[in-house]
């Protein structure tokens, strides 16, 4: 694999700045960037269910493997090259419920927590 | 030469020979580790391997040298075979968990390197989805 796609949230400030910090990291796979449900989104993936990338984040690979949610997070951890290490401690089977719980509840809050964080703009 | 200063002699004796030893071992075995994570550079692994030899020899000798005073007079052979036997096992001690600390170090480093070229996915993905290429 050597690149991913990654569709984000473009309504939510903490998706942006994720966004922004990932753009300045160095990475081993190429990231590209499209807001979720675009028209792009659309072209670009006529079959995938976009209703529901609305929902979480969704990466899906040059080879059209989809990833949703916690493993979207992952594989986009699993591109940098300073926490590439780290993708593989967190999807440990150990560790993975955690990691599930943890970034689901970030997920599933991300505009509340841009409110309090205050990066909605 | 009173029985005091002939157990000093005998503890520096044992405890500077263990450690050439250990660091011996050390230097000779852990040099193919680092060629491995050098990734056959032989100068950068000798090099690493020399400045990590001579960290573990330093560190190792200082300490026989701090714990070298007993610090009470022993009065007969028995008491002297007793004390070069506590000073020697500390130093025993202390090198083994250098030895260990050494191979920790050189392990990790293996692994981090390792683990760069490492090209598979960390988890499975959900489902596959055509892909439409851009024109």
């Amino acid at each position: 694999m050597l690149a991913l796609t990654v569709l984000y949230d473009p309504e939510c400030g903490l998706c942006r700045r994720a966004h922004q910090w990932l753009a300045e990291q160095t990475k081993l796979v190429e990231l590209n960037f499209m807001p979720c449900a675009s028209e792009e989104a659309r072209k670009r993936f006529p079959q995938l269910d976009h209703d529901l990338t609305k929902k979480d984040l969704t990466v899906v690979g040059d080879d059209g493997a989809v990833y949703f949610g916690p493993k979207a997070w992952l594989m986009v951890l699993w591109a940098l090259t300073r926490y590439r290490d780290w993708s593989y401690r967190l999807a440990r089977p150990e560790l993975l419920p955690t990691t599930r719980r943890v970034v689901s509840m970030i997920s599933q809050n991300r505009y509340q927590i841009s409110r309090v964080a205050g990066v909605n703009r | 030469m009173t029985i005091g200063i002939s157990t000093y002699l005998f503890y520096l004796a044992i405890s500077i020979a263990l450690t050439i030893w250990v660091g011996r071992t050390i230097y000779k075995n852990g040099r193919v580790f680092l060629i491995d994570v050098y990734h056959g550079n032989e100068s950068l692994a000798d090099s690493v391997n020399h400045l990590l030899v001579c960290g573990f020899y330093l560190i190792v000798l200082g300490y026989v040298s701090l714990a070298l005073k007993l610090g009470y007079d022993i009065a007969n052979a028995q008491e002297g075979i007793e004390a070069l036997s506590w000073k020697v096992g500390t130093v025993l001690v202390v090198l083994g968990t250098m030895h260990f600390f050494n191979l920790f170090v050189f392990t990790h480093l293996r692994r981090r390197t390792h683990g760069r070229h490492n090209n598979h996915p960390p988890v499975n993905p959900d489902s596959f989805t055509p892909v439409e290429q851009e024109v």
